[in-house]
């Protein structure tokens, strides 16, 4: 009795992970990396730095250059085919790829193959890793990278600028929420089960939302570490809107003070949208589109390095 | 009138593939039912086929048919995976929302209904990226599944948002299962509907099922199963079907006759259904929402 008297309830037992080894089967842990692709690499790498993001690093054997602020990491994949495949032959740049970390990337491949992922046949060069990846919304890719912790995936394939700080600090606090998936009409359904089936996604209720932007469905990737889950958005088009593109169209990034990030991003250019149906609020803010097709979406996330919130 | 819903299968003709086409359209239809050969087989090849079919102007009802992918292990189980994987992108390449598979023939598959609902999951989620959903058809020679209660028992333990039931008159009437059992479906998983009649007025082996279903099957109203197949596309109105219906009609003869002969034949029979059987009325202006979509993927 007296123990209890003097130990506050934290003390008692450690705080346990939000999900269990079932509910996460592949041990997802957050994720690695975004990546774009465009032709426009100077053009995107501009808009990037006007969102805090730094260059640090390039690819060693194609035109991809890698971003980075605090935890997060972009890679900008200016390689001419990627380009042109990921944008489906526009000319806006396009998010190609989400690198999911994981416990054990072989396993992983295998356990979501084994349930219908369809794979990507692999194209590393000589001494590059090759990271496996399976088709996901709109022609995107998914990584599964299980190198994160003692070394890391860019050493082997990235050289890094010189004079470059290697790991500048996030803007504001920054860090990542999530990504926005545009679907075709009636099929929230189905890419809710896709999620779940293949990486344990469970559904949030439609009561819960973040930011300002609250439309669709929203899913929450499990994690190894409750601080590097992640959000997805999944968005259908309105009733009678002639448009079933599906892509991975914008990504979230967490702030613990949107007014004061906006600010700080405003500073280096970068300019958000103010009208009646969305403007900057304390929950959230939306930058304008840049290059027809590049957004970031502000989401008031209170600590730092949770992106579940 | 209002045939919209009803669309032909290029199995019913013969020629090349452009002529089926525009022959369809001159008799007035606006959906087809494609099949593989129809592409692989094209003298041109994939990319001429698939671009005649957009030329066309006809929308894809569905694709065709993905033969005994479930119930099976091991390198049999890879090998259909990878069979899917190429149906899948010729269905995508066409523009087709819709894969039809077939329930298993084979003795080497397992009679699991869960192992078959596992395979079909993983089979619909293959095909969910490029948002095409599976219509998973009981063949009445089926060895396992070869009926409609059955397939469905097996779309409800997969419970998987694309995979759905494919409903295939000619395959329910001579199994000879009760019509009644179509109002325990969810007609929003009933993914198509394929309608034919036939000449024969028992079939009682699966060989004799096999052998019919391949050549003596005619357009709905010129068989001798007519009132079993209004009665059939009744059940499904009334229980809310809202899809299409194609027309599944494999016969011998039909290959012999010039093309406008046998799409006539096939309008006659939309008209009898949409008329006479459904009394179809034509849509209400900005009650629609339109069927026709390109989803990448």
């Amino acid at each position: 009795m007296s123990d209890m008297l003097v130990k506050d309830e934290d003390a008692r037992e450690p705080l346990q992970a939000s999900f269990s080894d079932a509910s996460n089967p592949i041990g997802l842990d957050g994720i690695e990396f975004i990546e774009f692709a465009t032709s426009k690499l100077q053009a995107l790498g501009q808009v990037l730095e006007m969102a805090g993001f730094k260059p640090v690093a390039r690819h060693r054997s194609r035109e991809v250059l890698l971003y980075r602020q605090g935890d997060l990491n972009v890679v900008v994949n200016g390689h001419p085919a990627d380009a042109r495949g990921a944008a489906h032959g526009t000319d806006a740049p396009a998010i190609a790829a989400v690198a999911l970390r994981v416990r054990d990337a072989r396993a992983a491949y295998a356990y979501v193959r084994e349930r219908g992922a369809w794979e990507v046949p692999p194209r590393a060069e000589v001494m590059e890793l090759n990271i496996p990846a399976i088709h996901g919304a709109g022609g995107s890719r998914i990584y599964f990278v299980d190198r994160y912790r003692e070394f890391s995936i860019y050493d082997v394939d990235f050289v890094p600028i010189p004079t470059v700080e290697q790991r500048p600090p996030a803007v504001a606090g920054i860090h990542f929420f999530g990504v926005v998936q545009y679907i075709g009409a009636e099929r929230s359904y189905g890419w809710i089960e896709f999620y779940r089936e293949l990486l344990g996604f469970e559904l949030i209720p439609d009561g819960q939302r973040f930011g300002i932007m609250p439309k669709g469905k929203l899913l929450r990737s499990p994690a190894l570490n409750p601080a590097t889950s992640f959000m997805l958005q999944l968005v259908e088009p309105d009733l009678h809107v002639y448009d079933s593109d599906e892509k991975l169209q914008r990504i979230g990034l967490g702030v613990p003070d949107v007014l004061q990030a906006v600010q700080a991003l405003r500073a280096v250019g970068m300019e958000f949208v103010e009208t009646q149906a969305a403007h900057t609020e304390a929950r959230g803010a939306i930058t304008k589109t840049y290059l027809g097709s590049v957004v970031f979406e502000l989401v008031h996330s209170d600590k730092l390095g949770t992106g579940g919130a | 009138m209002n045939t919209s819903g009803f669309g032909m299968d290029t199995i019913s003709l013969a020629g090349p593939l452009e002529a089926k086409l525009q022959a369809m359209k001159d008799a007035g239809f606006s959906q087809v039912m494609l099949k593989a050969n129809d592409l692989v087989g094209h003298p041109h090849g994939l990319h001429a086929a698939v671009a005649a079919v957009r030329a066309s102007g006809l929308r894809g009802t569905g694709f065709q048919v993905l033969r005994d992918f479930e119930g099976l292990s091991g390198h049999l189980h890879e090998y259909k995976v990878n069979i899917a994987k190429s149906m899948l992108q010729m269905c995508h390449a066409l523009g087709c929302k819709v894969l039809l598979a077939c329930s298993s023939t084979l003795t080497h598959a397992t009679q699991d209904l869960d192992h078959i609902a596992r395979d079909l999951r993983k089979l619909a989620m293959l095909a969910l990226p490029m948002g095409i959903r599976i219509a998973y058809e009981g063949l009445s020679w089926g060895r396992t599944v070869n009926e409609f209660t059955t397939a469905w028992d097996v779309v409800s333990r997969a419970d998987c948002p694309n995979l759905g039931l494919g409903f295939d008159s000619y395959h329910v009437l001579a199994a000879k299962t009760a019509l009644d059992e179509i109002d325990y479906l969810d007609p929003a998983k009933i993914f198509l509907v394929q309608l034919a009649d036939f000449m024969w007025q028992e079939t009682r082996t699966f060989e004799e099922r096999m052998a019919t279903a391949r050549t003596l099957r005619v357009f709905p109203g010129e068989g001798v199963h007519s009132e079993a197949l209004a009665e059939l596309v009744l059940k499904l109105d009334r229980l809310g079907y809202q899809g299409d219906y194609s027309f599944e009609v494999f016969n011998e003869d039909y290959l012999n006759l010039p093309l406008p002969v046998v799409c006539e034949r096939a309008r006659m029979s939309a008209v009898w259904l949409a008329e006479d059987v459904l009394r179809q009325s034509t849509p209400l202006p900005n009650s629609m929402r339109l069927k026709h979509t390109a989803t990448r993927g």
